[in-house]
């Protein structure tokens, strides 16, 4: 399929119609080297803390850039998601930012998860701080919420990240037929031999001690498949026929979910049970080619490398 | 010189008429012993026989080259010299504990009248050994234990595994060690090594997991390596405030490296010489081998000691070293030069001089750096003889740029680029010399020359290391 690509320097938005034919992405995440020793918990708000407090002084820069691994050969599926959805939320926000993809990526934030974003002289990594960096600078989606609808969000957004992004950290690190055609000659394609494979099968181990740990190791996949049906089905009972899920006006929760669904949908993997699961939901597809439409195919056609970047360069399913 | 026994003519059977004089007066027991000097220089004596006692697993074979000199002794003077090499060598092959040489005359039917049999009593050591030391680097100390196997099949080979805990960084290693049986200075070693390193001036932490392999033979008066290196580095940003620029350079990389030193070193000792040369060049290439780092990399060393009346010495250094990156990439902050510091241009906070990034130094890839010394023994001599003869005192002027080089700009420009803004410091101080390896100097340094960015440390300095500028 015709994967959302960013192409130029200028261009920073995703192009491109909703097909079916993919590239292989998957994508990772795992705890950073430096902050390994704190509780996540401990960690969040030091980092909250810290960044609420810097963040205040300065107005957005011209030149915020958010990093990622590359895009045509290394980063997979729950990166790619995790990406799309900041991307997004930050596309909502109407804040410009360049996407610039480095092999690196992973290794340099630091919390060793991707995305993160540069802006100014701070680093932010993953949607939740940098929803609450964007928010000390000023902008915010979800002021309009009442406590409740607070709550409620935070809610769906912890299911999407216990469910959707597990399933896809399982798809791409416990199935074996994937690890083996598709994850691990991504993970390590910048790499020499032996590197390629000595860092893939160091993120695999460190990705079923993780499933293991929460209790996902014993699952089979048709298991998997069956709790994103139900999180799918959740979400899709929520959304209705609104077009947002807080009906106007977009919140960082249809960031996450748009990032997260757009990329299941759009990401060609070994067998199409992933995408098929959601597809099942047409008011899910509906949603994500609405925020597609409005946020990123808008934007492309002011941008004067429009032409360019809608050049299709399209992934044959190997 | 060892223990070297040798026992008297005496007992010898009466048939040469050399040692009539003796044999016929038994009762003289008083010999004046310059004419018995005489006697024994001028003797001619053939080494018949060589013993050896409390040989174990070692071979023969290795043995046999280090004492084979000893069967052209002609006198006996020269049998004992010649023994007493045999020993420094065996020694030296590591395996022996202990090496003492008796001299005898020979016995048995065979025996000639000039024939004398040496027997080397050895002491192999066991197979395997602990070691607990403490280590100074360059401004870090460090724990080593170590487990060594020495003499593992028999013929000197080594094996060790050490592992280090310090201030600055971690590491252990394992290492194979085989010289060429005969010729001690021509070996062969493999080592497997995991190091992790910190380095605050460029909030940077590096851990190599590497395997070498290194060949060392003398051509000559000059000494030469060959190494093959595999090393996977990963780099690390030291702290959340880690300028931009170190951050990109986090991640992983495989380095393939050939590398060639060549050392001549005619100095009398390392620390403190008195007189003497040492010149070392040193060159790396990267990336042909695999991996994803290309570079060429040359580096040279040169020190000139020159000793002055009243027991002062003059002594100079010039470094230099360029690192060319192959390929695209630029070059990596892991492979570049530093500068600075009190084993470098004293006068300056440790490798904080050159490109900067909000604090964080990046390093350079071209530098040069030079030191005139003035060592003196301390004022008015105290402990002389003993422990005074540790501490000299020195007067330095030490100078040294550091600069990337921006290509397609041309040699000319290069070499403008390192004159310019150069850096220097002069100022005097104590050094304490600690055995053959290591000093410590406490210096009052005035730095100058320094550029916007340099961290400097005006005042009191100390260091400790292997080499100083």
């Amino acid at each position: 399929m015709h994967l959302p690509r960013r192409c130029q320097a200028g261009s920073q938005f995703l192009c491109g119609p909703l097909t079916l034919r993919g590239c292989h992405w998957f994508l990772l995440a795992r705890p950073g080297p430096a902050e390994r020793r704190w509780p996540r918990g401990i960690m969040s708000l030091v980092a909250e803390a810290f960044v609420t407090q810097i963040a205040a002084a300065e107005p957005w820069p011209e030149n915020a850039a958010l990093y990622q691994q590359l895009k045509e050969e290394q980063i997979l599926l729950s990166d790619n998601a995790s990406s799309l959805a900041v991307q997004a939320f930050l596309q909502m926000c109407n804040l410009p930012v360049q996407v610039v993809c480095r092999a690196n990526a992973e290794y340099m934030s630091p919390s060793g998860k991707v995305p993160f974003i540069r802006v100014g002289n701070q680093v932010v990594s993953e949607l939740g701080p940098i929803v609450q960096f964007v928010k000390a600078k000023g902008h915010s989606l979800s002021d309009g919420l009442n406590e409740v609808q607070k709550a409620e969000m935070k809610a769906y957004m912890e299911l999407v990240n216990n469910m959707l992004l597990t399933a896809e950290l399982y798809l791409q690190w416990c199935d074996d037929t994937t690890v083996e055609e598709i994850t691990h000659p991504r993970y390590g394609s910048p790499y020499p031999w032996p590197l390629n494979r000595i860092l893939a099968y160091q993120k695999q181990w460190e990705v079923r001690r993780k499933m293991k740990a929460i209790g996902w190791a014993g699952k089979s996949l048709e298991q998997v498949l069956e709790d994103v049906d139900q999180c799918c089905q959740a979400l899709s009972q929520r959304l209705g026929t609104q077009p947002y899920f807080f009906n106007k006006q977009p919140t960082e929760l249809d960031a996450l979910v748009f990032g997260h669904l757009f990329t299941i949908l759009t990401t060609q993997l070994t067998s199409d049970e992933l995408s098929e699961k959601v597809k099942n939901y047409s008011n899910l597809v509906a949603f994500c080619r609405r925020i597609e439409q409005h946020y990123f195919e808008d934007h492309d056609k002011d941008s004067s490398a429009s032409a360019a970047s809608r050049s299709s360069k399209s992934y044959l399913p190997s | 010189m060892g223990t070297v026994h040798a026992r008297s003519l005496e007992p010898l059977p009466v048939s040469g008429s050399d040692f009539g004089a003796l044999g016929d007066e038994p009762e003289l027991i008083e010999v004046e012993p310059e004419a018995k000097q005489e006697v024994l220089e001028n003797k001619d004596v053939v080494v018949q026989h060589i013993h050896f006692d409390g040989l174990g697993r070692t071979k023969d074979d290795i043995i046999m080259y280090e004492i084979g000199d000893l069967f052209k002794a002609k006198n006996l003077i020269d049998v004992m010299r010649k023994s007493h090499e045999a020993r420094e060598k065996l020694l030296r092959l590591g395996i022996f504990r202990q090496v003492e040489v008796l001299i005898d005359t020979c016995q048995g039917d065979d025996a000639l009248p000039n024939g004398l049999d040496v027997t080397f009593e050895v002491t192999e050591l066991r197979r395997l050994t602990g070691s607990y030391n403490t280590m100074v680097g360059n401004n870090e100390g460090s724990m080593v234990l170590g487990l060594k196997l020495p003499n593992l099949f028999g013929r000197a080979e080594k094996v060790t595994f050490q592992f280090s805990y310090g201030t600055k960084e971690t590491s252990y290693g394992l290492s194979f060690f085989k010289p060429q049986p005969g010729n001690f200075e021509r070996n062969f070693s493999l080592n497997l090594y995991k190091v992790t390193g910190q380095f605050p001036w460029s909030s940077l932490r590096e851990t190599d997991r590497g395997v070498s392999t290194e060949f060392n033979f003398p051509i000559w008066k000059t000494n030469h390596t060959l190494k093959w290196e595999g090393v996977w580095r990963e780099l690390g940003s030291l702290a959340r405030t880690a300028s931009f620029s170190v951050r990109e350079e986090s991640g992983h990389s495989l380095k393939s490296s050939l590398s060639h030193t060549m050392v001549i070193d005619s100095r009398n000792s390392s620390i403190l010489p008195r007189r003497g040369a040492l010149l070392k060049i040193n060159q790396e290439l990267a990336g042909y081998s695999g991996g994803d780092v290309a570079f060429l990399k040359e580096d040279f060393e040169l020190q000139l000691n020159k000793q002055l009346l009243w027991d002062s010495v003059l002594s100079t250094t010039l470094w230099g070293g360029m690192l060319v990156p192959m390929g695209d990439k630029p070059s990596s902050i892991a492979d570049r030069f530093y500068l600075g510091g009190p084993t470098s241009v004293r006068g300056f906070s440790m490798y904080s001089i050159g490109p900067q990034s909000e604090g964080d130094y990046l390093g350079g890839e071209a530098y040069w750096a030079g030191g005139l010394h003035l060592y003196t023994p301390l004022p008015f001599r105290p402990g002389r003889g003993g422990f005074g003869d540790l501490f000299r005192t020195h007067f330095f002027l030490n100078a040294g740029n550091l600069c990337n080089l921006n290509y397609g700009e041309g040699p000319k420009a290069h070499l403008r680029k390192l004159a310019e803004f150069i850096r220097w410091s002069y100022g005097a101080g104590i050094v304490l010399r600690l055995g053959n390896i290591a000093r410590l100097e406490l210096n009052y340094c005035i730095p100058m020359g320094v550029q916007s960015g340099d961290r400097i440390c005006d005042g009191v300095q100390f260091g400790a290391g292997i080499r100083f500028l």
